[in-house]
């Protein structure tokens, strides 16, 4: 067989092959959105970098009800053009920086496709808490 | 050979084997993902993503809007458990997913648990006694009815196509008043696929 014909082959072959596992999003939103989101700046202790780079916090955002428990948002962005799967959790403090705890403080899993965004949400145990902390994992089945 | 040498592997021999006999069994964090996570059942994982949706949606949607009324010790209002119906295949205890809502909820102090109210009875037989006690003599003159009562319905879903299976189990909550309107309601579905191995055991 010709060498550059194989040549050819094996490479639409592995483009296939690729390509096959990617299946990206697309979307669409106002270009002005309607609404303000308060964010905060955050502070990021990485360890696992292979997983920063697939699914980043793109930012995030509080607010607070009238009950008066704090409200946090993130926004995750696949990076990658393929399936992540992930797991996060929130850990909660009060306004002396203690843990607050609950049944509800568990590994959430999630799934994001292929250059997706996504948002967390959580909401805090109790009134009395102030301050939040998002840790994501990976490995999550 | 050495004669100290045949003791020795005698015994580091019967070691291994010993070893390899016992079973591992180590500790994991019941609020991790490294718990055992199977298909055709509801695993510690799902029990705990079930409730923390409902909580969080609980809290978001009902507690935190400001819309909870109660009438019990300092404004906080009174939570009772109706039915929880299990529609699933599977022997459940659905008291995995009514406590832990429960706990969290009175971790949010804003509401409290009547336990002496129950369809089945009360779950503590003795304040339920306690109670009756205190209306009889008078110290109480009228028993706090629950402001709020739970119900819920846990669904199946299971199907298969080829050796790859697939389960889905809706989790279904709502609040409803004293009037019997319900003024929080969710669902939270949770699906899982696995494939099945070639061989079966």
């Amino acid at each position: 067989m010709n060498p550059s014909l194989v040549r050819v082959l094996a490479t639409a072959t592995l483009l296939a092959a690729i390509g096959t596992g990617c299946e990206t999003v697309n979307t669409s939103e106002p270009a002005q959105p309607a609404f303000q989101r308060n964010m905060v700046s955050e502070k990021r202790v990485i360890t696992d970098a292979s997983l920063a780079r697939r699914v980043q916090v793109q930012g995030i955002n509080v607010s607070e009800g009238p009950g008066g428990f704090l409200k946090v948002q993130a926004e995750i962005l696949n990076t990658t053009r393929s399936y992540q799967r992930f797991a996060y959790k929130w850990e909660w403090f009060d306004k002396d920086g203690n843990l607050v705890e609950g049944p509800a403080s568990v590994a959430v899993t999630r799934q994001v496709e292929g250059k997706e965004s996504l948002f967390l949400q959580g909401v805090a145990p109790n009134a009395a808490v102030r301050d939040f902390r998002l840790k994501l994992y990976e490995n999550a089945r | 050979m050495n004669r100290a040498f045949v003791p020795t592997a005698i015994a580091l021999a019967t070691a291994a084997f010993l070893g390899g006999c016992a079973t591992q069994t180590t500790y994991v964090d019941p609020g991790s993902t490294r718990t055992i996570t199977n298909v055709g059942e509801l695993n510690v994982q799902d029990w705990n993503m079930a409730s923390e949706a409902m909580v969080n949606s609980l809290i978001s949607k009902h507690i935190n809007s400001g819309a909870l009324k109660g009438s019990g010790p300092d404004g906080r209002a009174v939570l009772a458990i109706s039915r929880i119906v299990n529609s699933t295949s599977l022997q459940i205890d659905t008291d995995v997913l009514v406590k832990k809502i429960r706990v969290s909820l009175l971790g949010t102090g804003k509401v409290v648990a009547d336990i002496t109210a129950g369809l089945g009875g009360p779950e503590d037989p003795l304040a339920a006694e306690a109670k009756r006690e205190q209306q009889f003599l008078g110290t109480q003159k009228v028993a706090p009815r629950p402001d709020y009562t739970l119900s819920g319905k846990i669904i199946e879903n299971r199907t298969r196509q080829g050796n790859k299976s697939e389960s889905t189990y809706i989790f279904q909550m709502a609040l409803a008043t004293r009037d019997g309107l319900a003024v929080w309601e969710e669902e939270k579905t949770i699906t899982k696929q696995g494939k099945r191995s070639a061989v079966g055991w």
